[in-house]
């Protein structure tokens, strides 16, 4: 399990002296060689450490597979403009791909501007009636911005994580969205890591979504901050769509 | 503050390491943070800062206390608590004026959830009143309000300490096990949420610093005491120091193992989990049996900018909060890149270090001024001492 703020700044900081120098040797680099396809991340935000037993049981014997994806408004999508366009349909329908001859549903139970403890008081009406075999929990956001005490809020995911454990459901956590204006006036890196810890002491495997996006900002991918009005939808369907994509790649990783 | 002829200078140059400390610990991300306390021990900046607050706070106004009587003394800890409370209203009006600029100029539907800030722009009018009655605490705006407090109720302490350590250390310490055992918690706003330093557990290292500022427990004894204690305070602070250090590397590179992580964590800070103070009084034995007051460090040019960073701790602190809010508008909108990093730290730390120099300056001169004036003061203004 990765405890992804600090070793991305280091990694980061290396890497920067080490392109600084060799642009100063070499003069400027060529950007990325072979040009980056969208979406694609550094090798170290796709280190996925935990397994997902129950998920791999079920694919493995060909059985109907039910995941539920319970988080904030980033995960209904609204800002896409449909459901349809939200990361967890994109996974339904790259999951389905993947394996044709098992039926798998994900199901979106995302609600806006909820903390983990209130999402985790609809565990037993939104997910645990699901009969999920792994539930996805996009989390963070929420308590960051309203400031929930960080030690409660690390102590209502475990709650959530054992409640979980207990039923034999896989567990994902996912973290907060990026932009450089959030940043400079939330404070996120307290919550980011007590999330990633708690997914570390639990065996628990932390979707780095906030890297992810600070990759894709920084590489000029996408740009979160300037964007026109008319194209804001736009950009929210493809950042949620490489969101499947990569959320999917690592559940594909964990199988095995 | 007028200088004592015998000025305990550690006071000031361990204050003056914890500033600048809380400086590089409060931008987000800094790489500079691995070489704070908080990297190697379980307690932090915060610890050192509230504990020398007390002491010092039981110096100065003992001191007041003992030559003008409890009324002036009660009269100048209020007065002091008031600046502290303008000082916090002022940074919290530039963190608004930041969170305002910020959320009216960006507007990606992505984020609108996250872009409300605490409820901040949607009802500020009671925002703001919270913020008035100290219960609104954006992030790192939070050590003020506790150190307010503090202050507000240390008349009592301070006549109490005075009377009879015991009678206020008891229940201070009584107080602060009930928090550890019951959780109790300070509630602020908005619904729901709570001190980010829980001001029934911290009083109790606020008045422990007090307690031993004061002097009346310190030299009966303490000396037949150190002599058990420190070999138990150097391991604990081994121990401590080898756990959070693994704790820190393993963070950055997963392979290494977090020692002791599933069962110790998470540490409250909120409530200064006694992982955090045990660690922090070990530390302090330790120091105060090696470092002397008048050892020479302490008078040399080197050590002196982080000396004048501790005598003028309210303007550092607020100064501090403002640079490193700064600092991390430049490392987010500019670069992350070391080099950036780099110079945001060096700039801050010159800037505090700068800024106490002149504050000290300035004070010294407006001292020999008032002597030299004194004289027509004198006639005209004493009324009987």
């Amino acid at each position: 399990m990765t405890f992804w703020p600090f070793r991305g700044i280091l990694g980061k900081a290396v890497l920067l002296l080490a392109g600084g120098f060799a642009e100063a040797v070499l003069g400027p680099l060529p950007l990325a060689l072979g040009g980056p396809t969208e979406c694609s991340v550094p090798d170290e935000l796709m280190q996925i450490d935990e397994k997902l037993p129950h998920l791999a049981e079920r694919l493995h014997a060909n059985e109907p597979v039910k995941i539920v994806v319970i988080g904030g408004a980033s995960t209904t999508g609204l800002a896409a403009g449909s459901s349809d366009l939200a990361y967890p349909h994109r996974l339904q329908e790259i999951l389905a791909r993947w394996y044709p001859s098992v039926p798998i549903a994900v199901a979106n139970r995302g609600v806006p501007r909820q903390t983990a403890q209130q999402m985790l008081e609809r565990f037993p009406t939104d997910v645990i009636p699901e009969d999920p075999v792994l539930v996805i929990w996009e989390t963070g956001t929420t308590d960051a911005v309203r400031g929930v005490g960080v030690d409660e809020f690390a102590s209502t995911l475990q709650t959530g994580i054992d409640d979980l454990k207990a039923r034999g459901i896989d567990i994902m956590l996912v973290d907060m969205q990026f932009s450089h204006s959030t940043v400079t006036v939330i404070d996120f890196e307290r919550y980011l890591n007590a999330l990633h810890r708690v997914g570390d002491v639990n065996d628990v495997n932390v979707f780095p979504r906030f890297g992810m996006m600070r990759y894709w900002s920084e590489q000029n991918v996408f740009n979160f901050d300037g964007v026109a009005k008319d194209e804001r939808a736009d950009l929210a369907a493809k950042v949620y769509d490489c969101i499947a994509k990569k959320l999917a790649e690592t559940i594909r990783i964990a199988l095995w | 503050m007028p200088a004592a002829q015998s000025r305990d200078l550690r006071l000031d140059f361990f204050r003056g390491i914890a500033l600048i400390f809380i400086f590089v610990d409060h931008i987000p991300e800094n790489i500079f943070s691995y070489f704070t306390i908080q990297a190697v021990q379980f307690y932090d900046a915060a610890e050192v800062f509230i504990f020398i607050s007390g002491y010092t706070a039981a110096l100065v106004y003992g001191r007041t206390l003992a030559l003008q009587g409890p009324s002036y003394a009660t009269a100048r800890i209020i007065s002091r608590a008031w600046q502290l409370y303008v000082a916090h209203i002022f940074l919290f009006v530039i963190f608004v004026a930041e969170v305002s600029y910020t959320v009216r100029t960006f507007n990606n539907p992505m984020y609108n959830d996250e872009m409300r800030v605490g409820d901040f722009l949607e009802e500020p009018h009671l925002a703001i009143v919270k913020a008035l009655l100290l219960e609104f605490q954006p992030t790192f705006l939070d050590i003020l309000p506790l150190y307010i407090i503090l202050l507000v109720i240390f008349p009592i302490v301070l006549l109490g300490l005075q009377l009879q350590p015991m009678l206020v250390l008891v229940p201070s310490f009584l107080l602060y096990v009930l928090v550890q055992i019951l959780g109790i918690s300070v509630p602020a706003y908005p619904e729901g949420h709570v001190w980010y330093f829980n001001p029934l557990a911290w009083q109790f290292l606020f008045i422990a610093g007090a307690a031993l500022g004061l002097g009346r427990l310190r030299e009966t004894r303490w000396a037949r005491f150190e002599r058990a204690v420190l070999p138990a305070a150097a391991i604990v602070l081994g121990v401590g120091f080898l756990v959070k250090l693994s704790w820190t590397i393993h963070g950055v590179w997963d392979p290494f193992p977090g020692l002791f992580l599933r069962e110790l964590w998470p540490v409250s800070k909120n409530n200064l989990s006694l992982t955090r103070l045990i660690p922090f009084f070990a530390m302090l034995a330790i120091v105060a049996a090696i470092v002397s007051p008048d050892v020479a460090f302490l008078r040399s040019p080197l050590t002196k900018p982080l000396v004048l960073c501790g005598q003028q701790s309210l303007e550092i602190f607020c100064l501090g909060i403002l640079l490193s809010a700064l600092g991390h508008f430049v490392i987010s909108e500019y670069s992350a890149s070391f080099v950036t990093q780099f110079f945001v730290n060096l700039f801050g730390i010159m800037g505090m270090c700068l800024t106490a120099k002149m504050i000290d300056w300035y004070k010294t001169i407006g001292r020999a001024v008032l002597n030299t004036n004194q004289a027509e003061f004198i006639s005209g203004d004493r009324d009987g001492r």
